[in-house]
């Protein structure tokens, strides 16, 4: 068989004379003849023609893909040249994937835990002041001093029944939203929307006690362990793939996610409700407000609210109604009616404010469309 | 300025870049060339070239559907082989004088090169990004060097990623290589994002040639060093087409604008009763969640929608200008006495992209790999040559670097 040979130190063409025997493929050019072994070779074919090349070597042959299929008849030695990889390469990728989902899924969410408890209580108080520092600008402080006042003194009485390892410091917020929210640090944040949904001062301290035990439990730093976790490995592990594959790893990743962030909010509701009963108040209000929130979605479609506990980091609202009512005591009303009124008059004075944002379809007499400003730090101590 | 940066790499909507089409398959013309006899003609011992390809695209479903198949069930840790095996089938079916290229990179090697970039780069970055939340405030303000130093580092990885494509390309055995400095491409790099926002994008075709130049007049087949002439790339004006795509875009932005204006003022009963609803819809479920998505997912898909609306539109008036990249850079290479030219024009380019974004968003990405032999086949086809290469003469270049372009892959950049 004819043939051109390139012999790998430059590239002329040399007219080849080509035999294989089964076991040796023998190339011979004007004076030289090269002997290559068949387990050696690997062969590329396009269209017409094909290109023979032995391991670790620079030089090719080349041929009719006619006259190679001639030349090797019935010989099986040679292999086809591929970048694909065989079944091997694939096993073991599917193996290090698994082993890689199993550390993002469960050993990080397991580990992020103690890793927050062994996270000095400094670092987690000057993350606690840079998060506060970004959010008082998104939010910004109600201006009834005395509501306040009354707001911090039922986060200290609630805060004496804690082992918190940071001095519990609550605030009222201009938010377009009923929410609270627990910073690294023991920052508690509740908005005036959610001030104003309340009827009774025992419903705040229901939620402001929840949000406390966000912040003693370190809640907050676990999830910042956690994503920082699975972020980084996800990052490492999709990188810049593209495609379906990348979207359902990091889709997967949310949904582990937010359903780590459910055990943590049952967890705050019971610690919450002892607090509440350590100093002597009735946790009754815990009920009341999460019945209530829930007797608001009641004319949404069952999906929509399937959906959302699915998305939105909570219990399903009727569990949490149900296990605040099966543990519920009654006792001292968390706040006298003086601090009470303040406390609703703290961000009564500009509620108009917060319906200033630029996306939002103000009807007069209504209460604004709400935004839970996706990308809160607290993503665990979110809170209806 | 994404925009801009695909034009400074002639990557329209995802295909090719010319400097990668050069350096590892060679574009050009489907001709018959005989078996066994490389076009032998010209003066001073050389030859002339021809290119021709085999690609077919349909022949890359199969492998699309296989690397799909298998990134899905390795979370994507596949791609790696994937991507090889595909620039491996692009390469093979392009020829020069009826002698295919050879594409002889290994998976592993791309794998290598992400682990390792990913170690001493990746980590790193996110730590210090994580690290700053622990520390002062000032702290933060050292993140705009760390973003400018991204954009030097994005360009250090373009050329190093072209490095090793150069020297994984092989014509008659013979590798390709690519010398050049990598630091200073990243600081050409930086200098033109920096440059292109105090200019608006107007001196984006001023870098488009310097950075073709800094890597072609580095290129080498061989010992045959390629060379740059600047003259001849000017031969093809850039700042015309580059003012119809700037203005185009204005033009286009002006329009949508006055278009959503007089939606609005002619359609006021239709927002009103929007804006009821949305009232009534927050009036009547916990205001806290429901409310938000409608509105939500109505802007975003307003904001897609239109894009999509107008991508055909901004890649028409850009297409021009992306053709002039193309030929002004190939016009800039020679080898020898050969010069290069691209048949590439305004339409066919705008179709091209058009229809490749149509596959790659019908697909969900799964059609890449097919997107990328249209594109190769387009540039291919388009090759042409003028004159003559001592090609015979070349003799074999040094090995390449061993690991991959990972730093490259890293961060999301992906020639092929």
């Amino acid at each position: 068989m004819q043939g051109r040979f390139y012999d790998g130190t430059d590239a002329t063409s040399h007219a080849a004379e080509v035999r294989f025997d089964g076991t040796t493929l023998v190339i011979e050019t004007a004076g030289q003849t090269h002997a290559w072994p068949a387990t050696e070779l690997a062969v590329d074919i396009d269209r017409d023609q094909a290109r023979v090349s032995r391991r670790r070597s620079d030089a090719r042959l080349v041929l009719a893909t006619s006259e190679w299929r001639q030349l090797t008849a019935g010989q099986r030695q040679v292999r086809r040249h591929s970048a694909a990889g065989g079944g091997a390469l694939v096993i073991g990728l599917v193996v290090a994937a698994v082993a890689t989902g199993l550390l993002v899924f469960v050993g990080i969410p397991m580990a992020s835990g103690p890793l927050a408890r062994a996270t000095p209580i400094d670092y987690e108080a000057r993350m606690g002041e840079n998060y506060n520092a970004q959010l008082s600008g998104i939010f910004p402080a109600c201006e009834g001093e005395a509501g306040q006042a009354a707001l911090q003194r039922l986060a200290d009485q609630l805060a004496d029944q804690t082992q918190s390892p940071f001095p519990i410091q609550a605030r009222a917020v201009h938010a377009p939203m009923i929410n609270a929210f627990a910073l690294p640090g023991g920052h508690v944040l509740v908005t005036g929307d959610l001030i104003e949904a309340a009827e009774t001062p025992d419903e705040v301290a229901g939620v402001l006690a929840h949000e406390i035990a966000h912040v003693e439990r370190r809640h907050v730093m676990q999830g910042v362990w956690r994503s920082l976790g699975a972020g980084m490995l996800l990052d490492l592990v999709v990188g810049g793939g593209t495609g379906a594959g990348q979207q359902a790893v990091l889709l997967a990743g949310q949904a582990s996610e937010l359903s780590f962030g459910r055990a943590a909010e049952t967890e705050a509701d019971e610690h919450g409700r002892a607090y509440l009963h350590a100093a002597g108040m009735s946790s009754r209000g815990m009920g009341d407000f999460f019945e209530r929130m829930a007797e608001e979605e009641l004319d949404a479609p069952e999906q929509v609210d399937e959906v959302s506990e699915w998305w939105m980091t909570h219990p399903n609202t009727d569990r949490r109604i149900a296990a605040a009512r099966a543990a519920e005591r009654e006792g001292a009303p968390a706040m006298n009616d003086t601090d009470w009124q303040a406390l609703r008059r703290a961000c009564a004075s500009d509620q108009a404010e917060s319906a200033g944002q630029p996306w939002e379809i103000r009807i007069p007499g209504r209460r604004p469309p709400n935004d839970p400003m996706p990308g809160q730090p607290d993503e665990v101590g979110k809170d209806r | 300025m994404s925009d801009n940066n695909d034009h400074a790499n002639g990557v329209p909507g995802g295909a090719v870049p010319v400097t990668q089409a050069a350096a590892g398959a060679g574009p050009g013309d489907i001709l018959d060339t005989p078996m066994g006899d490389a076009a032998q003609a010209g003066g001073g011992g050389g030859q002339s070239i021809v290119f021709s390809t085999t690609l077919r695209t349909r022949d890359f479903f199969k492998i699309s559907l296989i690397n799909g198949l298998l990134n899905i069930v390795t979370l994507t840790l596949y791609r790696f082989w994937g991507k090889t095996e595909v620039r491996r089938r692009v390469w093979r079916s392009v020829r020069v004088n009826d002698e295919a290229f050879e594409y002889t990179g290994r998976g592993k090697e791309l794998f290598f090169g992400f682990l390792l970039a990913s170690v001493m780069l990746g980590v790193p970055f996110l730590a210090f990004v994580f690290a700053v939340q622990f520390l002062d405030e000032q702290f933060s303000l050292l993140l705009l060097p760390l973003y400018l130093f991204g954009f030097w580092l994005w360009g250090f990885g373009m050329f190093t990623a072209f490095r090793y494509m150069a020297s994984r390309t092989t014509w008659r055995g013979i590798r390709f290589v690519l010398f050049g400095s990598a630091p200073t491409y990243g600081l050409m790099w930086m200098g033109m994002q920096i440059a292109n926002g105090m200019t608006f994008g107007w001196i984006q075709p001023v870098f488009a040639r310097l950075l073709a130049e800094q890597v072609w007049n580095h290129m080498r087949f061989g010992d045959r060093p390629f060379r740059w002439n600047q003259a001849r790339s000017e031969s093809v004006g850039l700042y015309g087409p580059f003012a119809l795509g700037w203005f185009g875009t204005l033009g286009l932005i002006v329009l949508t604008i006055i278009g959503f204006v007089a939606v609005a003022a002619t359609s006021g009963d239709v927002w009103s009763s929007f804006a009821h609803e949305m009232a009534q819809q927050a009036e009547a479920s916990d205001p806290a969640k429901a409310a938000p998505v409608p509105m939500t997912v109505w802007v975003v898909l307003a904001f897609y929608g239109t894009l999509l609306l107008l991508l055909p539109f901004i890649a028409l008036v850009w297409s021009p200008y992306d053709a002039a990249v193309l030929r002004s850079v190939t016009a800039g290479i020679s080898l020898d006495d050969a010069q290069f030219d691209m048949k590439a024009g305004a339409l066919s380019l705008w179709w091209l992209t058009c229809t490749n974004i149509v596959i790659l968003v019908l697909s969900l990405g799964l059609l890449m790999p097919l997107i990328q032999a249209r594109s190769a086949k387009y540039l291919v086809t388009r090759m042409r040559s003028t004159g003559t290469a001592r090609l015979d003469e070349a003799h074999q270049a040094p090995p390449g670097p061993r690991t991959a372009e990972g730093l490259a892959d890293a961060f999301g950049f992906s020639l092929i």
